[in-house]
């Protein structure tokens, strides 16, 4: 026995909390890469690349000091470079998670498709497929985690599956392939990621659906990625862009340890696009800290004004039109994502929940329960008892009737 | 209500679920002792940790620049504390030898070797070295700012260092502003105007009219140095004082015992304001001490865990979690098949 009213609404719920569940686990590995409770992180290394202008300031002429400031800047870049790679592989692997659920995605609509033809081939004879249609629901519902479908049976007894609006999956015996495919960037994808390709029959133009899926785990895992993923990306570029370009500015208008014009410190960033990713000081400084400028005229080895302007960076105003500083916008991101995190996990649960009470209400009508089976069992078993002892009186009778002329 | 067995199962299982892993989570901040181990654990908290980790990077930093501007500052002191000293003895010697009575040429010229001395000995301090850079150069610390003849090579540059957030302290006196006595603006300004301003440094030359005549008054009051007294060039004074002894001179060397007056009180007011500079370091010094304490109780109240919270809370989910597996154990053997014998 079920309900198909039940049945429908479970569905849907699951497919929910695999969209809540999807985000969450890629949050979770988003949150973990701005995660420094524990360990020294961006925030520590920004704190201490400012730090190092305003040590070299108390003695410009001081060799160890220079160095000291080209190590914490080395130490600086790596930590944005680290971010940087880090998003780029939480990209790479949410698109080897869409890869491999959209091979899922293609196996169970064949299946469904196969047992389609099945359950029709049994009804249309007028008997009914139950153990056809008991493995055709449960796909579905595997194939609603998985992806935002609607379905609806037919006469025929086939069931039809459409995905992101429109684009049909199953139909009849015939199933439709999605399939990830790697393509340039543009608005919030990036380039190289995996869009969810659609073909409505062989011959037709593949339709994207990367856009338009909105439910099961890899709804999820897309929205994350070109959501989450994606903006946090933008802010960490932004953020090296800024300290790189601003950093620069004020080196250059100095002048170094050999009385020449300052150079740029940090390598010239063409645009913010990937900047956390590729910032690294200017090989020229690297190679000579005597290059690294302190004082704004030449041949004052003890001024310490541009030093002292750089310093000062850490704490302008000089983010987003003068809003914020680089310190506060760095911890607004990570205090951003923690608040996302923490909402998604809390919908989690709650859908979890929710999830939890469908299927006890589906187990409810549906489930098996040992004490009714027995009681039932004990109860046909009564019955068998009567049955018998009818067909033993019956025979008494009989025997009796056919003996009777012996008396 | 109807139930399934399976109901009964999957109940159990959420049960001990939901216990084991808050179980976890109180060990991880047992392991920790930290409430916030990821930001999402408390976003709001985690990020008002990481302020105060910024701050107290910078409250350290801090510190050092105070304790090196210190250094500086207190070893310039001392300097000028020997200098001016030396011009006291000079100005004994000036008063000695400010009249006729048993002064002579010879004994003059004696004292002369003796001021000339105190003037080489001025000399090196204006060129006194802390580690290797200049006290005295202002931003031309590495060269070396005065020759014999009391030129100066430095410029007029005042270093800053960064003591606080938005508080920066000056650490050297430039040379041309304690020795010869030249005005700055303060704070500094702008290079381009401090080239106009090299028309208001006047040094005063010697003398040889009587003090009390009224062109030297006028000469006397006409410069005003740093810290609006008489502008001084303290080289020149000793010099003179010098020229005059060996001239034999006798008003020469009753000027300048107004000039020397003006120089060991030109040396004083540097001295004061460095005094006054370490002072405020000092105070500086223990404003960050405290405002470091109180960001680590901040930051402790923030993150770290309550041990008696925690332990109740332990103890609490060990409870409960004791109790999800007696009851499942108990509710999962029993079906009526047990009572059918």
């Amino acid at each position: 026995v079920n309900n198909p009213y039940l049945e429908k609404q479970l569905a849907g719920e699951k497919s929910q909390l695999g969209f809540l569940s999807g985000q969450s686990t890629a949050l979770m590995r988003l949150e973990q890469v701005y995660n420094e409770q524990q360990v020294d992180g961006l925030n520590s290394s920004i704190g201490k690349f400012f730090n190092s202008f305003r040590e070299l300031s108390t003695n410009p002429e001081s060799m160890p000091k220079r160095i000291a400031v080209k190590e914490s800047a080395d130490l600086l870049t790596r930590d944005f470079n680290r971010v940087g790679e880090q998003l780029a592989d939480i990209r790479k692997e949410a698109n080897g998670q869409a890869q491999i659920q959209v091979n899922e995605i293609n196996s169970v609509t064949q299946e469904i498709a196969s047992l389609n033809m099945q359950v029709q081939k049994v009804e249309i004879g007028g008997g009914f497929a139950n153990d056809e249609r008991d493995r055709r629901d449960a796909l579905l519902k595997n194939l609603g985690e998985l992806i935002d479908i609607k379905w609806a049976e037919g006469k025929d007894s086939t069931v039809t599956i459409s995905t992101a609006d429109d684009a049909i999956l199953v139909v009849g015996n015939e199933a439709r392939k999605l399939e990830a495919v790697s393509t340039p960037g543009r608005e919030n994808k990036a380039e190289g990621d995996f869009d969810i390709m659609y073909y409505h029959n062989e011959y037709a133009a593949p339709m994207v659906l990367t856009d338009r899926i909105r439910g099961g785990k890899l709804g999820g895992l897309l929205s994350v990625r070109d959501g989450d993923v994606a903006e946090f990306e933008r802010k960490i570029d932004m953020l090296s862009f800024e300290i790189a370009n601003r950093v620069n500015d004020l080196h250059r208008q100095g002048h170094n340890s050999y009385n020449q014009r300052g150079e740029d410190f940090f390598a010239h960033v063409g645009s913010q696009d990937g900047a956390a990713g590729t910032i690294k000081i200017n090989p020229t400084i690297l190679g000579d800290v005597g290059r690294i400028v302190a004082g704004a005229d030449p041949n004052s080895p003890g001024d310490n004004r541009i030093a002292n302007m750089i310093g000062d960076v850490q704490h302008s105003k000089s983010l987003l039109d003068g809003a914020t500083s680089i310190d506060e916008y760095y911890n607004g991101m990570v205090a951003e994502l923690g608040i996302r995190t923490q909402n998604i996990n809390g919908m989690v649960e709650t859908q979890e929940g929710v999830v939890r009470q469908l299927e006890n209400l589906r187990e409810s009508y549906s489930g098996v329960n040992i004490d009714e089976e027995v009681a039932n069992m004990i109860e046909w078993q009564k019955q068998f008892d009567a049955s018998a002892r009818i067909i033993r009186t019956a025979d008494e009778m009989l025997d009796t009737v056919i003996n009777i002329r012996r008396y | 209500m109807r139930v399934a067995d399976k109901m009964n199962y999957n109940q159990s299982l959420n049960a001990i679920n939901k216990n084991r892993s808050e179980m976890m989570t109180y060990q991880h901040q047992a392991a920790t002792q930290k409430r916030i181990n990821k930001p999402s654990d408390d976003p709001l908290g985690a990020v008002r940790v990481l302020e105060k980790k910024t701050e107290m990077q910078g409250f350290e930093q801090y510190k050092r620049n105070i304790l090196s501007a210190k250094e500086f500052i207190e070893y310039s002191e001392q300097s000028l504390s020997q200098a001016s000293e030396m011009l006291i003895r000079a100005k004994e010697l000036a008063i000695d030898q400010a009249d006729d009575a048993a002064n002579g040429a010879e004994s003059r010229s004696i004292v002369a070797a003796e001021i000339k001395q105190i003037y080489e000995q001025m000399v090196n301090i204006g060129n006194r070295k802390f580690g290797d850079r200049f006290l005295f150069g202002g931003y031309k610390s590495m060269t070396t700012p005065f020759d014999m003849t009391g030129t100066y090579f430095g410029d007029d540059a005042e270093m800053d260092v960064q003591i606080e957030k938005d508080a920066y302290i000056t650490m050297n006196i430039p040379g041309s502003v304690v020795f010869m006595g030249k005005k700055l603006h303060q704070p500094l300004p702008p290079k381009e105007t401090l080239q106009d301003d090299k028309t208001q440094v006047e040094v005063r030359g010697p003398s040889s009219t009587d003090p009390l005549s009224p062109t030297s008054q006028t000469i006397a009051n006409s410069a005003e140095g740093h810290w609006g007294m008489v502008s001084t060039n303290v080289f020149e004074v000793l010099r003179d004082l010098e020229v005059g002894l060996r001239a034999n001179d006798k008003y020469v060397v009753q000027n300048s015992l107004d000039y020397l007056d003006n120089a060991i009180s030109q040396i004083n007011m540097a001295r004061g304001e460095l005094g006054s500079r370490v002072t405020s370091l000092n105070s500086g010094l223990e404003t960050l001490q405290k405002l470091n304490v109180d960001a680590k109780v901040v930051q402790s109240e923030i993150e770290d865990v309550d041990m008696y919270d925690l332990v109740n809370n332990l103890s609490k989910t060990q409870t409960q979690l004791e109790a999800s597996l007696a009851t499942s154990g108990k509710m999962m053997k029993t079906t009526l098949l047990d009572f059918l014998r």
